[in-house]
């Protein structure tokens, strides 16, 4: 398989001065005083980057990271090197950056996903899934002006995302937004990197690194000093960020300590799998193991979107690594901000599950009716133990949008949810 | 155009015609493009678009009336045409040095004012000189059709030689783009161009007949009209629209010459240069 992106001796250098008329005296002097320096923002990289790898991208500031984004995206132009680019890249250096403040968000979107290189029909097609995620109401079609820097940012994303590119660079542009616009973003950016889509990364946090990529490479001062797994790299960095701390006397106290593990952690509330606060005690043992989670329609279809106030069958298939005496499955579902709005278990609806044996394999199906509110959700599963132990949970959460569909009139509460056990053997086809 | 290589080098030809085939690739952007330039000053106000036709009547309209009622000034002995308002005459030759004016003006911010995008996004860069220029042509549409209802309520016929300026605009516009291209980069790399050019189109503005009639300088200045291309453009406008007459044929062929090597050199310029405008912002 040919890399999805390969840079040979690629280098980057600039005239520094620190106004332009030094260049003109420079000149004058005919090579009698030297007014600017030479600046070589990137030295010597040679990188190939496999298709469908998630390249986290770490350093100091001023270490290159952006310039050598900005050269594979073809903004900049290497001094030194070639960098070969196979398939469509779309890069995303500060979202809405582009956008017309006079001109309404349905008009700027059109023009930015014009920019990012998509066709206008692909574009008109795209409309509905760009405006489902960007989830911005009315404000559509009303100038960028009158919007707040995080619908800007919602916006900006939502079209960044849509182009399906093969390639996607991000430089830091998840900073912006509030906690529930980065976990869709986050969110987007899983099932992007899970459907192949290579993703150049630039992160100062290095949990993010660290969960989200399988890749690491580490720049300092224009050089690349070392690739190989986010652990790997993450320690590396680590030791460059202490070294250039050891000037200063007070490390290692206890409030030393304390900033850097908020530096580490400032985003795992964050994230898109976990329920908040929780992540310390709700480790689950491993004694279960959820196989996978299928989210079917009223025709037993798998869905992805369906209609609001329709019912939603959440399929749970999980083995059991070691024999458990007793265990209940639940279901989670949440809206984007991660607010729980219906929860349930085989123990709430009194199915007992029984005493089960090692590697035995269950299933269960939740079915519910799905809130009438468009938009996106998810859902969560859970295998437990007595006394609440945590056996097993879905790595992260499924999600599925609600399209608007007309409803029925008077139809506002939502249908009984109903629990449904079966053992493996019995689970026939969908019919 | 999905799999590129930065040590792909091609020939200026491969580059320029390859760069003139994104215009029709990027068709839609570009429309867009220009759709926004056009309206953008509009946007807001209440009458919105109805501004782009109302403000040229509302000027053309008070020029004509300082020049007749208010201060009789006419352009009789002049045009040797007694019924010639000179307001009209005036804003005959104002439409197509506007276009220059704003040509050079706009061209020379085309890259900077859009850094945001030279600089975050992998674009067609080639679009944005394009747009300025298109989008101030438009807007002179606009002015020649106001033009066209003051002379219609002055009471003049409207000449069949307007049939022609079709092919005027189309001369102008290669001219326009010409100038646009090599402002675009010149403006790019040295910011002091814009202070250079300040001064050069308010002498360019007195230099061409604009104010006084074509014909008008003694012979040994003569060469000042007869070598300034917009003095060409100037001339056929009233040629066309106010005389009825057509511009000599040498004289166009002259400025055809000219102008389509001025697009070709100012477009090649750019294309070569563009990819290291984002260094010079």
């Amino acid at each position: 398989m040919t890399p999805a992106i390969s840079l040979k001796g690629i280098g980057k250098k600039y005239r520094i001065a620190s106004s332009k008329s030094l260049h003109l005296r420079e000149l004058l002097s005919f090579g009698k005083k030297q007014h600017t320096q030479d600046f070589w923002a990137l030295q010597d990289i040679d990188l190939e980057v496999e298709q469908g790898t998630t390249l986290g991208i770490l350093g100091r500031n001023g270490a290159g990271k952006s310039t050598m984004l900005q050269i594979i995206s073809g903004v900049l132009q290497p001094t030194t090197g070639t960098v070969t680019v196979n398939g469509r890249l779309t890069a995303i250096f500060g979202l809405g950056s582009g956008f017309n403040p006079e001109f309404t968000g349905r008009e700027n979107a059109m023009m930015n996903g014009l920019i990012l290189g998509m066709d206008r029909h692909e574009m008109l097609e795209r409309f509905e899934e760009i405006e489902a995620f960007a989830d911005i109401g009315d404000f559509m079609d009303r100038p960028v002006k009158t919007y707040s820097s995080g619908m800007k940012s919602r916006l900006g994303f939502a079209v960044a995302v849509n182009v399906n590119p093969d390639i996607l660079v991000i430089d830091e542009a998840l900073s912006a937004g509030d906690a529930s616009f980065k976990k869709r973003a986050l969110q987007r950016m899983y099932d992007l990197r899970d459907s192949g889509t290579t993703v150049l990364f630039v992160s100062h946090s290095m949990g993010m690194i660290n969960r989200f990529c399988t890749d690491a490479v580490l720049l300092h001062r224009g050089h690349m000093i070392s690739r190989g797994t986010p652990e790997e790299v993450v320690g590396q960095y680590r030791d460059v960020l202490e070294k250039s701390q050891n000037k200063e006397p007070d490390k290692n106290t206890e409030r030393d300590r304390q900033l850097d593990y908020t530096i580490a952690h400032e985003d795992e509330d964050d994230m898109p799998d976990l329920p908040k606060g929780k992540r310390g005690q709700r480790r689950p043992t491993g004694e279960a193991e959820i196989l996978d989670v299928e989210l079917l329609d009223e025709d037993q279809h798998q869905a992805h979107r369906v209609p609001a106030g329709s019912n939603l069958t959440v399929r749970v298939r999980a083995r059991y690594a070691q024999a458990v005496e007793e265990s209940a499955f639940g279901a989670v579902l949440r809206d984007r901000a991660g607010t729980l709005l219906f929860a349930n278990s085989t123990d709430m609806e009194e199915s007992s599950l029984g005493p089960r044996e090692k590697n035995e394999v269950v299933t269960v199906d939740f079915t519910f009716g799905v809130p009438y509110h468009p938009g996106e959700y998810g859902v969560e599963a859970t295998v437990s133990g007595d006394a609440g132990r945590l056996l097993g949970r879905t790595g992260e959460a499924i999600t599925f949008a609600v399209v608007a569909e007309e409803l029925a009139a008077g139809a506002v509460s939502q249908p009984p949810s109903r629990v449904e056990v079966h053992d493996s053997e019995e689970l026939g086809p969908a019919t | 155009m999905a799999t590129y290589t930065s040590s792909d080098k091609q020939s200026i030809a491969g580059e320029f015609f390859d760069a003139l085939g994104t215009f029709y690739r990027k068709r839609w952007l570009l429309g867009y493009f220009i759709h926004r330039q056009v309206t953008r000053s509009y946007r807001g106000s209440y009458l919105g678009i109805v501004w782009a036709i109302l403000g040229p009547l509302v000027w053309v309209f008070f020029l004509a009336l300082i020049f007749s009622n208010v201060l009789d000034i006419k352009n009789r002995t002049v045009q040797g045409d007694p019924t010639l308002n000179f307001g009209l005459f005036l804003y005959c030759g104002l439409l197509p040095f506007l276009t220059f004016s704003e040509a050079l003006n706009k061209g020379i911010n085309s890259i900077r004012s859009n850094s945001g995008l030279v600089q975050k996004v992998v674009f067609p860069l080639e679009i944005l000189p394009f747009t300025n220029a298109i989008a101030s042509m438009v807007d002179k549409v606009f002015g020649f059709g106001a033009l066209l209802i003051m002379l219609l309520l002055f009471g003049r016929t409207l000449h069949p030689t307007l049939l022609y300026m079709p092919v005027i605009v189309v001369l102008q516009v290669i001219f326009i783009l010409g100038l646009t291209y090599i402002m675009a980069v010149l403006g790019t790399f040295l910011p002091d161009v814009a202070e250079v050019m300040r001064p050069v189109i308010r002498g360019m503005f007195f230099v061409t007949p604009i104010l006084w009639p074509a014909g008008l300088l003694p012979e040994n200045l003569s060469w000042i009209e007869n070598y300034n291309p917009l003095a060409y453009l100037v001339n056929a406008y009233r040629d066309l629209i106010l005389n009825g007459t057509l511009p000599g044929a040498l004289s166009t062929l002259y400025f055809t010459l000219f102008s389509v090597a001025l697009f070709i050199f100012g477009f090649a310029l750019f294309v070569r240069l563009g990819p290291k405008f984002a260094d010079h912002l």
